[in-house]
């Protein structure tokens, strides 16, 4: 609630701000004609027509995407995951880290081993 | 363009209003960005210190305006064109303070933002303005000086009510909260500023003669 000074001192302020806006210069009432103008040609301008179909696509992306990523994972898990839990026992264990230079051939005796394992 | 015509084109989403509506439309969008961007100008530029800043921002604002609420009532327009002008200025500050760490990091001096001294960037009226001219831009910078020293919320809550003349409910929408959270914020920026002009300048903003 407003007493009689906040009245008084609000009555000066906007006097003070009002007077302000009243001194503004031509140039500048110029430039803020030319920008409400840009403004206003905004009206004539066709809004993008795929802005309206944004939500309903970008559900079905994420959809496509959630599809696609499970399915990868699945086939991913099949393949490639017991090399990496073979690559981590590598790494982690206290073998010598030469071994690790023929890691090449030692993931080619484990696909070796998956391949006469299921034969 | 029939009335049926003119209503469907208006409800349906990305087609141009045509026609006499379209025209009555962009009258009164027109009117009230004349009406209102004066004063617009002179809040953006409290909140940056710069003009030409403070115009590119409001132009900012009626172009949005424009684009994505011309088709709301005229009576929702001034709170939304507030909202999108004080975002405008509150991005523009974010944009500075990265600036300015670049600046920093870069090791060159920050703008002169940081040691900004309103009386010496005030500029020099004597001979261009009568006496009573020149009391009025003194008034007004030892106020605009004042605002932007209030916390943002404050000074936006103060600018909006004071200066613009919206009301509670009206500034809530452009501030994006409560109007209880206006009523604080507006009260505490009122008495803030009192104490602080009064205590500066008790002829301009003190009690008047008489009273």
């Amino acid at each position: 609630m407003m007493n009689e000074q906040d009245e008084t001192f609000a009555k000066k302020a906007k006097a003070a701000f009002d007077a302000s806006v009243d001194e503004l210069d031509a140039a500048t009432l110029s430039r803020l004609n030319r920008g409400r103008h840009a403004a206003l040609a905004e009206l004539a301008r066709p809004k993008h027509q795929w802005s309206r179909w944004m939500p309903a696509t970008g559900v079905a992306a994420a959809v496509l995407v959630a599809v696609v990523l499970l399915q990868t994972s699945s086939v991913v898990n099949e393949v490639v995951g017991p090399a990496s839990v073979t690559d981590m026992e590598i790494l982690l264990g206290e073998d010598s880290i030469e071994m690790l230079e023929d890691l090449e051939f030692y993931s080619w005796i484990d696909v070796a081993d998956m391949d006469s394992d299921v034969g | 363009m029939d009335v049926n015509t003119a209503v469907f084109a208006l409800s349906w989403p990305g087609t141009p209003i045509t026609g006499t509506l379209a025209l009555q439309k962009e009258r009164q969008l027109n009117r009230f960005l004349a009406e209102i961007e004066r004063r617009a100008l002179r809040i953006a530029e409290i909140g940056v210190r710069d003009r030409d800043e403070a115009l590119d921002l409001v132009q900012d604002a009626m172009i949005k305006l424009a684009r994505n609420y011309s088709e709301r009532s005229d009576e929702e327009w001034t709170p939304l064109f507030y909202r999108i002008l004080q975002n405008g200025v509150r991005d523009w500050h974010r944009r500075q303070a990265v600036r300015n760490r670049v600046m920093v990091w870069f090791g060159r001096k920050p703008s002169d933002d940081d040691d900004y001294d309103a009386i010496a960037a005030a500029p020099d009226p004597i001979g261009r303005a009568p006496d009573e001219e020149l009391q009025n831009n003194e008034a007004m910078q030892s106020l605009e000086t004042a605002v932007r020293e209030l916390p943002t919320r404050q000074r936006e809550a103060f600018m909006l009510r004071m200066f613009e003349g919206l009301d509670v409910a009206g500034t809530a929408v452009a501030m994006s909260c409560s109007e209880g959270s206006v009523k604080t914020h507006y009260s505490r920026a009122l008495h803030a500023l009192r104490e602080r002009l009064e205590e500066h300048r008790p002829g301009e903003y003190g009690p008047m003669e008489g009273e």
